[in-house]
């Protein structure tokens, strides 16, 4: 079926329509439709259309590796996509580009069929099976021919699909009228053309409410996938509340998956902690940990450098650097980007090198830091002692960091009395704490039910009192409220410890989650970690660790890396652009100059066994080159007597032709007869092609 | 192989060349091919519409030699005993007696042979390509000169049976004769507006001077670089597009062994390119079996031939 006239040039305007490249898809409709009025055509056999195959898609690839390469922030003209986001996924971005890019890669390929003089393009120019298979076969009969025509018509549709403003309306109705162009002549004339519209306009309606309910669903799972998973697969901090496991019957089950990575720079001391958030206060009955209204307001940290360091604490200037590198597993319904909070060494100031694909760090009174971005962020952190970034103990009205909720009051008290603490020291309070939980209490995952059966109390007070014994949730919550019952500002903390050294850093895994007690030093005017959680509980975490933790861990190398692929956090994007260019380069020199390194391979074949065939000193070939010159040159399949008839064809010639002949016949003898010629006869050529010589040269002057 | 050997050989060729001339007006260049054939020891096979003179090309041919001519006319009837020969009991002595069929000749005339059965076509295999016929389980030589002409009409035509790939093989050329010019045509009128020349026409040559041109031919010299060239023409025709079947080595052979006679017959005592390229069309295309696809758009085994003539270099 031939495409109907016109409808590539309609399509292919529409394609640059949508995609905002008018006038290119314009001209290259003209030229695709301009055989019609120009009749020049050119003879390409199949490795010419093999040839230019290969070109186009050394093109898509070129394309394909520019695309990847380019950072998408800058907008690269044509080539970026408006509505990928900036920090998104390259790969996505490269997947569409190319798809929206098809007509052009392709265009050289219809091109040349539109222009040659057969009608289609040969299987065999395409697919690799269908070369294969004549290879073998060795098949000479002429190839089936296709007519690309319509595949290129359908590609340049669904090209044109991926346009800046997807779900404008005109697409759905540009498309419609180009299907129905190119369907028109393949209608039934059994029909009248009444039917054929109605039924086309029933497939368009029922086409129109597909794409309608279509696009309310992608509206709906928009990004939810993403959301989904990382609700499903990653225990995530919150910044507003905690919640504990305490009361909770069982083993508290946490994953050995490697969460963070870490490298202390230039032998800066690791941190022990990294911590997320903080939070101000205590609800009872729900064990949930709160950050309280004030302390959960997020302000923009400031940057620097255009987005490379973001300080967080401007007048400090720490020596110690750690590199981090975690996954951000939230995502802004905002930003639409992933997000999530940094863990962060103690006395953090600022945050350097980190990727520039990051839209906004943001931090609140809490010491809570959030990033959106890229699912995975590589970053310095600046840290020391000397002071943090969260706000000073609460000096409203709620006393925010002194409060006690009022039924954990009762066996707080008796803890205190059973304390016996000596004097008002705010240092000898802390010892006393110290003491008090390492001596009486130990470390445990395990509740059991019985503990909960006997006692009507509250988790914490059964912890206190009767059990001793739980995880750092325990533990933190203990320490916060018992200080706030000694009048020590203090606040629950939540992070990760920093103990398992790999290479030449730290692995912060799952199960290396922690919570702990931030207590106000009101001599040095700071906020200082106080864990009481028995320094046990990293060896108890480690025994609970499977033998094929090496497994897991290699998996989580492998996810690592991708990640830091996916999220643009390596150089990899531009090794594989200068990658390509040798690779490139150098099929795109194969595919040039591949068939003429063939010919002049068989050349070279050919004359090394022409040089064992005698005769070929013959001087006549002087003759044919000096005759040659006169404007009559042989053809490589002309026998030198046919060529001879056509040279002498001029007539000052005339008179050479009896002594050209009689020459013809000695130059064969010499040539072609196994005998050859004799010594006399050899020079008889020699000096007979002399003359002749002599003669043609008078007659050329 | 003295000089004046070849040029009696010569002398052999010119005296059946000119008396054949006699009768076919216009002619002379597939006279001199079916000479060159009959001196390369190879048959002929001509394909042309009714009336163009293929038999009476046999018939002259048969009659400027003094050598025995026998005549077969195929019917879709002939059966192979009807060529090759058949023993008859003899009431007389009691005894089988075989009865040699009209293939024990010099000179055989297989008229319009694609209308007999491809059974009957096939009878003609080993006496053609060995010069031997082997009926009821006895071999028997066929004389020193076997030369079979056989006429066909085109395929396309009612009554006829194409010829087997194998026997269009054993023939060592099939060329045409074509319309002569108005002006000969007159000239043939004339000759025979009383009577047919061709019954005043009388041997030229003996059957010994024929065999002597056979083995003079056999002694033209031809280079390993023409022999090369010949082998990549045919070689050349089995890659060709369209092509099912390419040529066999026996074209590269008979290619060889014609060239050779061609030679012989321009004065020359060695082959030369122009010879080879001359032959190719009428030695290889009628070997070749062409796609039917490639035969409906129009590819002729001919084309083909000119094809690979024009692509591949010719010694120089």
């Amino acid at each position: 079926m031939k495409i109907p006239p016109f409808l590539l040039l309609a399509t292919l305007a529409f394609w640059g329509w949508q995609s905002g490249l008018l006038w290119i898809g314009v001209a290259l409709g003209v030229v695709i439709e301009s055989p019609r009025f120009i009749k020049a055509r050119f003879d390409l056999a199949d490795e010419d259309f093999r040839r230019i195959w290969n070109l186009c898609v050394v093109l898509t690839l070129a394309v394909a590796a520019i695309v990847f390469t380019t950072n998408d922030e800058g907008g690269g003209g044509l080539i970026s996509n408006p509505t990928v986001n900036n920090a998104s996924n390259a790969t996505v971005h490269t997947a569409t580009t190319l798809l929206r890019w098809l007509p052009m890669t392709l265009f050289l390929f219809v091109a040349a069929q539109k222009f040659s003089e057969r009608g289609g393009i040969p299987l065999s120019a395409i697919s690799l099976t269908f070369r294969r298979r004549r290879h073998k076969t060795g098949d000479a009969a002429p190839e089936r021919e296709v007519d690309i025509s319509y595949p290129y018509f359908m590609a340049c549709l669904f090209a044109a699909g991926f346009h800046p403003n997807q779900g404008a309306p005109t697409y759905f109705w540009g498309q419609c009228i180009l299907l129905a162009w190119a369907i028109w002549p393949a209608r039934s004339r059994r029909s009248g053309i009444f039917i054929w519209l109605a039924a086309l306009t029933l497939a368009v309606a029922i086409g129109y409410g597909g794409t309608r309910s279509i696009g309310l669903l992608a509206q709906v799972s928009q990004g939810f996938d993403a959301r989904l998973l990382s609700w499903m697969l990653q225990p995530k901090t919150d910044s507003k509340q905690s919640m504990t496991s305490m009361g909770r019957i069982g083993r508290l089950k946490l994953s050995p998956r490697i969460v963070i990575r870490l490298e202390p720079i230039n032998g800066s001391p690791a941190p022990a902690y990294l911590r997320e958030a903080t939070y101000h206060s205590y609800h009872s009955p729900s064990q949930t940990w709160q950050s309280g209204a004030a302390g959960n307001e997020f302000v923009d940290v400031p940057a620097e450098a255009g987005g490379l360091n973001w300080n967080l604490l401007p007048s400090v200037t720490n020596h110690s650097v750690a590199r981090i590198a975690c996954y951000l597993n939230g995502w802004s319904a905002d930003l639409k980007v992933p997000e999530g909070l940094l863990p962060l060494p103690t006395g953090s100031s600022r945050l350097e090198n980190v990727p520039l694909n990051i839209v906004a760090i943001k931090m609140n009174h809490t010491g809570a830091v959030m990033a959106s971005g890229p699912g995975l962020v590589i970053f310095n952190a600046r840290f020391g002692g000397d002071a943090t970034f969260d706000s000073p103990p609460d000096a409203s009205t709620n006393l925010w960091d002194l409060s006690v909720p009022t039924n954990e009051a009762a066996a707080l008290d008796k803890v205190i009395l059973e304390m016996k603490i000596s004097g008002t020291n705010e240092e000898q309070k802390f010892q006393a704490v110290q003491n008090f939980f390492a001596d009486k209490f130990t470390y445990s995952t395990w509740q059991g039910s019985d503990k909960l059966a006997t006692i009507n109390a509250t988790p914490l007070a059964r912890f206190l009192l009767s059990s001793r014994s739980g995880h750092c949730e325990y533990f933190a919550t203990a320490t916060v409220l018992l200080l706030r019952e000694l009048g020590i500002p203090a606040r629950y903390a939540v992070g990760y410890s920093v103990h398992e050294a790999s290479g030449q850093g730290y692995v912060v895994r799952g199960r290396d989650a922690h919570a702990w007690c931030l207590a106000w030093n009101s001599r040095k005017k700071i906020w200082e970690d106080f864990d009481t959680t028995p320094s046990s509980w990293i060896a108890t975490e480690e025994q609970r660790a499977s033998m094929w933790q090496w497994v897991s861990d290699g998996w989580s190398w492998l996810r690592f890396q991708f990640a830091k692929f996916r999220w643009g956090q390596t150089h990899l994007r531009q090794y594989v652009l200068w990658g390509m260019v040798p690779v490139l380069t150098a099929l795109l020199f194969q595919i040039i100059f591949r068939r003429r390194k063939r010919k002049t391979a068989a050349g070279n074949k050919n004359s090394v066994e022409k040089f064992f065939w005698p005769g070929l000193d013959s001087e006549f070939y002087r003759l044919e080159k000096m005759l040659a010159a006169r404007g009559v040159p042989r053809q490589p399949s002309e026998p030198l007597a046919d060529w001879l008839e056509h040279a002498l064809a001029e007539p000052a010639l005339a008179q050479l032709r009896a002594p050209l002949q009689e020459l013809l016949r000695l130059h064969y003898r010499h040539r072609f007869d196994p005998n050859g010629l004799d010594e006399a006869g050899r020079k008889l050529l020699a000096q007979k092609v002399r003359e002749c010589l002599e003669s043609l040269t008078r007659l050329g002057s | 192989m003295p000089m004046h050997h070849f040029e009696t050989a010569r002398e052999t060729y010119r005296k059946i060349a000119s008396n054949i001339a006699l009768i076919m007006r216009g002619q002379d260049v597939a006279t001199r091919q079916l000479l060159a054939a009959m001196a390369a020891g190879g048959h002929v096979l001509l394909e042309d519409f009714p009336g163009t003179g293929k038999t009476t090309l046999a018939k002259a041919l048969a009659k400027s030699i003094d050598a025995q001519f026998k005549r077969l006319q195929f019917t879709p009837d002939l059966l192979p005993s009807d060529i090759l020969g058949v023993s008859i009991f003899s009431q007389r002595d009691q005894q089988f007696h075989f009865h040699e069929g009209p293939v024990f000749t010099n000179i055989l005339l297989a008229d319009e042979i694609n209308r007999a059965s491809p059974r009957t076509q096939s009878a003609l295999l080993e006496a053609m390509g060995e010069a031997q016929v082997s009926v009821e389980g006895e071999r028997r030589n066929l004389p020193a000169l076997f030369f079979v002409i056989a006429t066909q009409n085109p395929v396309e035509f009612r009554g006829t049976y194409p010829l087997p790939e194998a026997q269009m093989d054993r023939f060592a050329m099939q060329f045409t004769l074509g319309y002569v010019s108005p002006a000969e045509e007159v000239a043939i009128l004339t000759a025979q507006e009383h009577n047919h020349p061709i019954d005043e026409l009388n041997p030229a040559v003996s059957l010994a001077d024929v065999v002597a041109l056979k083995h003079a031919v056999e002694n033209v010299r031809i280079s390993a670089e023409l022999k090369r060239y010949a082998v990549d023409l045919v070689a050349a025709t089995r890659t060709a597009a369209g092509v099912q079947l390419g040529a066999s080595p026996r074209a590269s052979i008979a290619l060889m062994k014609i060239a050779q006679a061609e030679a012989l017959f321009d004065n020359l005592e060695f082959v030369t390119p122009e010879h080879i390229q001359k032959l190719a069309v009428a030695v290889i295309a009628h070997r070749l079996v062409l796609d039917p696809q490639s035969r409906f758009s129009g590819i002729t085994a001919r084309g083909v031939v000119e094809d690979v003539l024009k692509k591949l270099p010719v010694p120089a």
